[in-house]
């Protein structure tokens, strides 16, 4: 399977930006962050010892809507924890993430917005990463699809989620703890407990390698574990950055 | 010199990448944080990173600090020289701009040299400073305060104090950093400093035009004034904007660097 | 807010000082634009514009719907532009500012009001059916000289564009899939652009494709909106100091070989992008019939 497509600083006037493609879904990212910036208006004063994160969803061929503000609270929250909010400079300023999609199929009006999820926040990561925002650790995510007959389909495409059971949403952190879980459509117990199972290697590779070839086979499938695919778009950028600095040693 | 190593926030430091000496105390900079693991049997301590970058190590100084992506916005760190903008004044302060959409400095009115309430410069709206971060203060509401005196001397070391004329261009900060550390060591060297010999060139070059001055902040701004340039002084300084602004959208070789200067300088019709 | 931070005196100061000598900071001459490159993506109608250090995407989108009750005969067709903290710290997202209005307006009045997009042949059914064409403009840089590089986006998007075929039969009306039948293209009746001028210098120096830092420090703005034949379909001078009458009329044809120029680029890269899709569709047939 091959591995997304991710660049990082495409942008020049904001302070943090990547762009991220999804190769199964096709859905193109981009984001932006500007951080740590004034926030107008006051919005800063609820939490004066912290900072305010501010997530902003913007589809591709359509006007903003409840979907998107649905979304934004998932990423918002999610971020606002892994965030370093109180760290120099940061305290009672705001970050503020923008998301455009810019490429692929557009969620339409009342359709689920968990197929976009994943590049959503490996967009919002990356962006964060760029601008340096102080974070206390990386995540990766995907998307996870199950249809009447129980089989799971990995990132499903727009028309694939419309015809599956239940979609579910999973994000782990760099050292492998499950960060988020959002689930959509009925399923039991033991649905979850395998497309956990698959989602932590998809983004983690197969951790617990046991020694029948099933296991190693479904690593196969999935191709390079996400978590690793985002790491080294981020390392290839800092080595070039600084491509005067380690040539030079 | 161990092979320099990338690191992401949440990565532990490994302890061999860590300065050796044992007489001081390690000193953490920008992008670390230490994470203590309560245990009953023995607590441990781990140094992780919270910001993407390269581990630097100071050996002398027994100081370690993540070098962070160079496009990153500023983040006001006292002792940091910066160029900032006045907006407006108050009777005890000029409130100043060092980043756009981000809150104003403090520059007391009698923070320069020399300077009593009769004889302090009076600066309006638009007015340029070269000044020195004293505190940034702390907790919530901390407000960054500004200097353009040594506080210990009572002098205006290293050019700081008002600026007039001349243009401003801006930088990314990770290109500010580099420019100062390449100033501020003296020594010729074939590569330059910080991968840098763009100034070198530029002032063999312009110095028949009458050379230049420049001060550079940290918060991405340079600020450049050819006085002495006569009739080249506007093309000259365009001429060193152009070069800035090159070297910092792409990495240069300093033979790269060297072509460049020739190459706007011709472009610009300057003699040299 | 909402508000780019004001220039320093310095700055102000040299750049007029510096076009007195007709020097600009990048070098280049008054009536000279940016590099312009025009691309692209694999959907019609995505379009990727830069425009010096400014950039943006547009997305042509296109759904049928009811007309107005007003316009039976007519198709809908809206620019949706929306500036956000993506093409500059100084935006707030979801706040609409002064530029966000200006920007659009004028972008309404030089390609919609002059009718660029054919709208009847956007009808399907009258008064039951029509397209609904959707440009929407991402603003993803912002270094200056908004209005000219979304004019480009939007009509490069428009030429790009296809849209799903859709017949009438016995009053139903039915809407092919891309893969049914060959998608139509969009009837363009001509492709006027913007160019707008900055005035520095008590309106003696006049500028081409400001920068923002030269937008900042000008004392007022043109801008003009014709299409390849020279007919102007959009004039204006909104804000700031005086303008001479003169700079109207010695400047037009400035905009117009501007025009041309960028039209010239538009279709150029149209023509890459069609060379390429048919090179990748022989591909894709000759794949399927190997699979045979």
């Amino acid at each position: 399977m091959v591995g997304p497509t991710a660049s990082l600083t495409p942008l020049s006037r904001a302070d943090g930006s990547a762009s991220y493609q999804c190769p199964s879904t096709g859905s193109n990212i981009l984001g932006s962050v500007n951080a740590p910036i004034e926030l107008p208006g006051r919005r800063d004063a609820l939490k004066p010892e912290d900072a305010t994160v501010e997530v902003f969803v913007k589809p591709g061929t359509a006007p903003g809507g409840v979907g998107e503000r649905y979304v934004e609270g998932i990423i918002k929250n999610m971020l606002g924890k892994l965030i370093l909010g109180r760290e120099k400079g940061y305290a009672r300023r705001g970050v503020v993430i923008t998301l455009a999609i810019v490429g692929g199929e557009s969620v339409a009006r009342g359709d689920s917005y968990l197929t976009l999820l994943p590049a959503l926040l490996h967009t919002s990561l990356l962006a964060l990463l760029s601008a340096s925002v102080p974070l206390s650790m990386t995540y990766s995510a995907t998307v996870l699809a199950v249809d009447a007959s129980g089989e799971i389909t990995r990132e499903p495409s727009v028309k694939e989620a419309a015809a599956a059971v239940s979609l579910h949403v999973f994000a782990f952190s760099s050292n492998g703890h499950l960060l988020l879980n959002e689930s959509e459509g009925p399923f039991d117990f033991e649905t979850w407990e395998k497309v956990h199972q698959r989602a932590l290697a998809i983004c983690h590779g197969t951790v617990a390698r046991s020694s029948d070839g099933d296991v190693a086979m479904a690593e196969d499938v999935d191709g390079q574990p996400l978590e690793g695919a985002l790491r080294e778009a981020m390392e290839e950028k800092i080595q070039q950055d600084y491509s005067w600095k380690i040539d030079a040693a | 010199m161990a092979s320099p190593l990338i690191l992401l926030p949440g990565d532990e430091v490994p302890s061999e990448y860590l300065p050796s000496s044992n007489s001081a105390p390690l000193r953490l900079g920008a992008g670390l944080r230490l994470l203590s693991q309560p245990s009953a049997i023995s607590p441990s301590h781990v140094i992780s990173a919270t910001q993407p970058g390269l581990l630097s190590t100071d050996n002398k100084r027994n100081a370690v600090s993540i070098l962070s992506t160079p496009n990153r916005r500023y983040v006001p760190t006292p002792g940091d020289l910066v160029i900032a903008q006045i907006h407006h004044s108050s009777p005890d302060y000029f409130h100043c701009m060092i980043t756009p959409q981000a809150p104003q400095a403090l520059l007391g009115q009698l923070s320069f040299e020399g300077a009593t309430k009769k004889t302090r410069p009076m600066l309006k709206q638009g007015d340029l400073v070269y000044a020195r971060v004293l505190s940034t203060g702390l907790g919530a509401g901390a407000e960054v305060e500004l200097t353009c005196v040594n506080p210990a001397t009572g002098r205006a070391d290293g050019g700081l104090g008002p600026l007039t004329g001349g243009m401003v261009f801006d930088v990314s900060t990770g290109l500010a950093a580099r420019l100062i550390k390449a100033s501020s060591s003296s020594g010729e060297q074939q590569d330059g400093v910080a991968g840098l010999v763009v100034l070198d060139e530029l002032g063999k070059k312009l110095e028949k035009a009458g050379g230049f001055e420049i001060a550079v902040g940290r918060n991405g701004k340079v600020w450049v004034d050819c006085a002495n340039g006569g009739d080249y002084a506007v093309k000259a300084t365009v001429a060193i904007g152009r070069c800035l602004s090159t070297i910092d959208e792409h990495e240069l070789s300093s033979t790269d660097q060297r072509k460049l200067v020739t190459r706007i300088l011709r472009d610009m019709k300057i003699e040299s | 807010m909402n508000k780019e931070a004001p220039l320093s005196i310095a700055e102000r100061d040299f750049i007029l000082n510096a076009l007195r000598e007709d020097v600009r900071l990048d070098g280049r001459q008054a009536d000279q634009f940016r590099p312009l490159n025009v691309s692209f993506g694999e959907e019609y109608g995505h379009v990727k514009v830069q425009l010096g250090k400014t950039s943006l995407i547009v997305r042509i989108s296109s759904e049928v719907t009811k007309p107005h009750d007003d316009r039976p005969f007519d198709g809908i067709f809206t620019i949706a532009l929306e500036l956000t903290a993506m093409g500059s710290p100084a935006w707030e997202n979801g706040r609409q500012g002064d530029l966000e209005t200006y920007v659009s307006n004028v972008l309404d009045r030089v390609i919609r009001h002059s009718n660029a997009l054919d709208t009847e042949s956007l009808c399907v059914l009258k008064g039951v059916s029509c397209w609904n064409v959707r440009a929407d403009v991402h603003i993803t840089d912002y270094d200056g000289n908004l209005i000219d590089a979304a004019c480009i986006g939007v009509m490069a998007g428009l030429q790009h564009f296809r849209r799903p075929d859709a017949v009438v039969k016995d009053g139903q009306v039915i809407v092919y899939g891309v893969d049914e039948r060959v998608p139509v293209a969009l009837n363009i009746t001509h492709k006027p652009l913007s160019v707008t001028f900055h005035t520095f210098d008590e309106g003696k120096r006049v500028i081409v494709d400001a920068t923002r830092k030269e937008e900042q420090a000008s004392e007022a703005d043109v801008v003009m909106g014709l299409n390849n034949a020279g007919d102007v379909c959009y004039l204006s001078k909104f804000s700031g100091s005086p303008v001479s009458a003169m700079v109207f009329v010695n400047k037009s044809s400035v905009a117009l070989e501007k025009v041309k120029e960028i039209n010239g680029i538009i279709d150029k890269a149209l023509q890459a992008d069609l060379a390429k899709r048919a090179k990748g569709g022989l591909m894709e047939e000759s794949r399927a019939t190997n699979d045979r």
